[in-house]
């Protein structure tokens, strides 16, 4: 069942820089950012430009180092802290834990919050992202899109707010990497979860409603859809 | 070319050095080493002390002991042989003094002792003793300052012995011919050969030492005329090896087989290490692959590398070995008279040696592991896990390696082996079910405890590893400070219930029939009587004991003097037959015996053996017809080797008696009217008995105790390793629950709960194997159940828990600090 789509994540004047022996390395100053639920953003720039900086920001688990960062939800405005409980993570390397079977590695978020039904549940995720077969299989028995799709499942099954991605398809071959960009968006439209994705892709980033390019020191949006322009200095 | 390779070995090795696997490493050889290194010095020095006892404790070149005087024809024929001979006598007495009593032994010497070395007295208690010619004029004592005190008596007082009045003249410190001062602790008495005729002393109550001067080949001269002449005499010689060698010798092999248990456990810390320490230098030999290097020097620089980790611990290994022989030395120095500490850079060799080969060993699969190494493997970013096999085959190696080099007694290593690995076993057993059983009921459940403990059953090898380090550890300590106090009190009632409060352990049929007429005068009560006779052996199917058997064993050891021959119709109430026939009353047959099974077993002796035994003045020979063995319920008074009562007609020896008997409380102070006029009847009141058990308890506690701080520091580098070794699991795992929106708290809640059951499966296995040791152990001695100390288990349960619990997050506080960055960084 889809989520109410009322929550947002707002940045405000934020900037990222971090202290190496000789200077401050500045990855970006005063960036104003809203992220809406329901919505997909992709992130673009070369390596150590600040896309997972800003990853990690917008989803609450680093502070920036000036600005203001908060979470509106049922028409409250929180620290983004709170957002930790509404959010997913998808990473490019799966990250499946190697012990547990395709359908216990997404039973998994909800047995930790100690939910009922978490295995039909699961099962149910399992099919929707094609892999109704490979229930009982291990990781290292999946291919690597394989592995992607049971990732999402994973990360969407507990129902959050926000996904959060980093290069989903950078360890997939083109094939792979299609289907699992149609997974992972219709799974999130369906499901009416915000997506913000990471990536060097431009398949990827092309299936996105708003891009964010870092390039040359500057932030700027390449698509927007229904969105305040990105404040950059 | 090498010294290049050296040189990067050395940079390497300083930069890894700090690690926490190298460390871990580190901790468990030193502690190995230290071990193997300690238990070797001491025993040097033990060995050493004994030579030299040999040398100047003889006061003789040779030393000619047996319990019948020679006869003159001998005599004559051993002076002919010898530069000079002199002969003294002694027998154990007991002592009474203002109705105190002491247990000591009497030597008579003439006008020509002492033959070699130097006799100390002093006048007085508390005055230097100095270097005395004479010997203790007739009528005169001299005792030595522990019997003075123990009696309470002055100089110049008079001590009554069997009717006779002795004066206390002087105090004895020290007599040249003391051999068995290492372990015979039995305070001394000198006095007069003269008065001895007067003691009345039975003959068969003395003992015999004949002291020889003689040159080498005089001694074998003799030693050849003892073998032809005098079969169950004992020989001790300046060329030959001390009567406590062999023991000594025992002691070392056994705490030798008993490391087989921390090797054990350093073999399960070392594996975890490895699984970290391969993947390391694989992935560094495939770098150098990658690079044009040969497969070859990383390989040696592997190898390099250990060698430089092993010498920098030695500087610390010397040392606290050398504090630990030091601290040793003391203590045995209080049963061991002037045994002293040197240190010896030389003696470390061998054993460091032995170490670092066993090291290896341990290492080996490492190595052997570089050779599937190749650039692949950084394609692949893949590491190759190495052959479980080898590594198995490498532990086993090392244990199989330590047992033999132990091991001097088939029954004695497959009973301490079999233990461990019962309880080994035990452990493995306990944490299978339980995490099986665990993960199974949960399964169907959602939440932190279910996760938690189908994530330890999904590790179950790593958790086992754990469980057992932790397990064993604590099964040593409640085994140690719990059962140990409990047998001993235990012991104690039951002894008093079975045996009475007294024990005669040898009395004459003159002093028997005494003991039997005063018992009844004082209302006691003789709970047992059985008689024997002593019996020397000296050979085995026409063999010599001493070529027969050269394995130490307790036996062995005790076979060196005379035993007791005891003699039935009937298998005794505290024996069983395992082996064998006990003959019929009837049978004619009066030359065959039952040996006891941990005797035949340590000789490595079988039914139908012939043993020849030196009885009285003559030779008998018997076979072994049955085997037996003590069961608990009717006295504890039993007897290594029994026969037939038809072959008394056969034998012309004297015969004593063993037997118990309860006292009132007030006839104890009218013992020494028993010893007043019988000094050499032996009886032990159940309290001294109890308080040389007390004593005898407290030093194996110590021994096991100070076993057990070895296991704790192998424990704690277990779980340190183990937690090392999944680390980069744990971290992904912590990071990947933090991933679905779930906070640190949760995951330090997860790691909490599989600490708590690690705990949990641990204690209960330790106090479920302690239960099972109380339960046999009582069965056997005792016929009883096992009773512990209920609130006393829980509490001990409660502090492993804890302990446990707090060093297991301790150790796991790396990868509790993981984070969902690190899951984007890999």
């Amino acid at each position: 069942m889809p989520l109410s789509t009322n929550s947002q994540i707002e940045l405000t004047n934020v900037s990222q820089s971090f202290e190496t022996q000789q200077h401050q390395v500045v990855l970006f100053q005063d960036l104003n950012l809203s992220i809406q639920q329901g919505q997909s953003y992709a992130i673009m720039g070369p390596s150590g430009s600040g896309k997972s900086s800003l990853l990690m920001l917008a989803s609450g688990l680093e502070k920036p180092t000036q600005g203001k960062a908060t979470y509106l939800t049922n028409e409250q405005v929180q620290p983004l802290e709170a957002l930790r409980k509404d959010i997913g993570f998808i990473f490019q390397q799966f990250h499946l834990l190697p012990e547990l079977d395709a359908l216990n590695n997404v039973a998994l978020p909800l047995k930790l919050r100690g939910q009922k039904g978490a295995e039909q549940k699961a099962r149910q995720w399992l099919e929707k992202v094609g892999l109704g077969h490979r229930l009982t299989h291990k990781p290292k028995q999946l291919s690597g899109g394989e592995q992607q799709r049971v990732a999402i499942a994973r990360a969407l099954v507990f129902e959050p707010r926000f996904i959060f991605a980093d290069e989903p398809t950078g360890n997939l071959d083109a094939v792979s990497a299609k289907e699992v960009t149609e997974i992972l968006f219709s799974c999130c439209k369906e499901h009416g979860a915000g997506l913000v994705l990471v990536t060097h892709s431009e398949a990827l980033a092309e299936q996105a409603e708003s891009l964010l390019m870092f390039k040359d020191g500057q932030c700027s949006w390449i698509r927007q859809s229904n969105q305040e322009p990105c404040h950059v200095q | 070319m090498f010294s290049n390779t050296l040189r990067l070995a050395w940079q390497l090795h300083h930069q890894e050095k700090g690690s926490v696997y190298n460390r871990s490493l580190r901790w468990i050889q030193s502690i190995l080493m230290v071990f193997i290194v300690t238990l070797s010095l001491t025993s040097e020095s033990v060995q050493d002390y004994l030579n030299n006892n040999l040398q100047n404790l003889l006061g003789a070149d040779l030393v000619l002991s047996q319990s019948h005087p020679l006869s003159q024809a001998q005599w004559a024929e051993l002076k002919g042989l010898s530069k000079n001979a002199i002969n003294t006598q002694q027998i154990t007495a007991t002592l009474t003094h203002n109705g105190q009593w002491q247990r000591a032994t009497l030597k008579a010497v003439g006008e020509d002792y002492p033959l070699q070395g130097e006799m100390k007295t002093s006048s007085a208690l508390g005055e230097e003793a100095v270097s005395t010619a004479v010997v203790p004029a007739e009528g005169e004592i001299w005792l030595d300052p522990r019997l003075l005190s123990s009696l309470s008596v002055d100089m110049g007082d008079t001590l009554m012995i069997a009717q006779q009045a002795f004066i206390v003249s002087r105090v004895l410190h020290h007599e040249p011919d003391r051999l068995m001062e290492g372990h015979n602790v039995d305070m001394r008495a000198l006095i007069n050969r003269n008065d001895l005729p007067g003691l009345n002393v039975a003959d068969d109550n003395m003992h015999y030492r004949y002291l020889v001067l003689a040159s080498k080949s005089q001694t074998h001269a003799i030693i050849n005329w003892q073998k032809t002449h005098l079969p169950a005499a004992r020989i001790h010689h300046k060329q030959g090896a001390h009567p406590l060698a062999l023991f000594w010798k025992r002691t070392e092999n056994f705490i030798g087989l008993a490391s087989v248990v921390l090797f054990f456990m350093a073999a399960i810390a070392i594996q975890q290490i490895a699984q970290v320490k391969m993947k390391k230098e694989q992935f560094f030999t495939a770098v150098c692959l990658s690079l044009g290097a040969s497969r070859a020097s990383g390989v040696q620089i592997a190898l390099i590398k250990w060698v430089l980790s092993i010498l920098s611990m030695l500087p610390a290994v010397v040392f606290f070995c050398t504090l630990c022989h030091w601290l040793i030395v003391q203590w045995l120095a209080s049963n061991l008279i002037q045994l002293e500490w040197q240190f010896s850079l030389s003696r470390f060799i061998e054993p460091l040696l032995a170490s670092m080969l066993i090291f290896a060993v341990f290492q080996a699969p490492v190595w052997m592991a570089l050779k599937q190494s190749s650039v692949r493997q950084l394609v692949y970013n893949s590491h190759n896990k190495g052959s479980a096999l080898v590594s198995i085959g490498c532990a086993l190696l090392v244990l199989v390696g330590v047992a033999a080099t132990y091991s001097d007694n088939g029954l004695l290593t497959v009973m301490v082996l079999g233990a461990m690995l019962s309880c080994v076993a035990l452990m493995l057993l306990s944490s299978w079910v339980s995490l099986t059983l665990g993960e199974k009921l949960t399964s169907r459940h959602s939440g932190l405890v279910p996760f938690a403990l189908f994530m330890m059953k999904q590790r179950l090898l790593t958790k086992t590893t754990q469980i057992l380090g932790v397990g064993l550890c604590a099964f040593l300590l409640l085994f140690t400070l719990m059962l140990l106090r409990d047998i001993g009190n235990t012991m104690q009632g039951y002894k008093r219930q079975h045996d009475g409060n007294l024990m005669v352990s040898q009395a004459s049929e003159a002093q028997m029939r005494d003991v039997i007429l005063w018992a009844d005068e004082h209302g006691a009560e003789l709970r047992q009587s059985k008689p024997f006779m002593h019996a020397k052996l000296i050979a085995v199917n026409q063999q010599r004991l001493e070529d027969f058997a050269d394995k130490p064993s307790g036996s062995l050891a005790t076979l060196q003097s005379a035993i007791r021959l005891h003699w039935t119709d009937v298998v005794p109430h505290n024996n069983r037959v395992v082996e064998g026939t006990w003959w019929q009353p009837s049978e004619p047959d009066w030359q065959q015996i039952s040996v006891e099974e941990e005797v035949m077993s340590d000789l490595g002796l079988q039914l139908g053996d012939r043993l020849t035994f030196y009885i009285g003045e003559q030779s008998v020979e018997f076979t072994i017809a049955a085997s037996h063995v003590y069961t608990p319920g009717a006295g504890s008074i039993t007897f290594w080797i029994q026969m037939p009562p038809s072959a008394l007609s056969h034998l012309q020896a004297p015969r004593y008696y063993m037997a118990s008997l309860e006292l009132a409380p007030s006839a104890f102070t009218r013992l020494s009217d028993l010893w007043q006029a019988h000094p050499s009847l032996r009886m032990v009141p159940m309290k001294e008995m109890i308080a040389r058990f007390d004593n005898l308890l407290a030093m194996v506690t110590r021994v096991v105790s100070g076993f057990a701080l070895l296991i704790i520091s192998l424990a704690g580098i277990v779980i340190v390793s183990s937690v090392h070794a999944l680390e980069a699991n744990e971290r992904k795992k912590n990071s990947v629950i933090m991933s679905f929106g779930l906070s640190r708290g949760t995951c330090l809640r997860v790691n909490g709960i599989e600490w708590l059951t690690t705990a949990l499966i641990a204690a209960a296995g330790a106090i479920m194997g302690t239960w099972v040791a109380g339960l046999l152990i009582y069965q056997s001695q005792f016929s009883m159940n096992y009773q512990p100390d209920v609130p006393w288990l829980l509490t001990t349960l409660a502090i492993i828990v804890l302990v446990v619990m707090a060093l297991g997050l301790i150790a796991s506080r790396t990868s509790l600090n993981s984070s969902i960055r690190d899951l984007m960084q890999e």
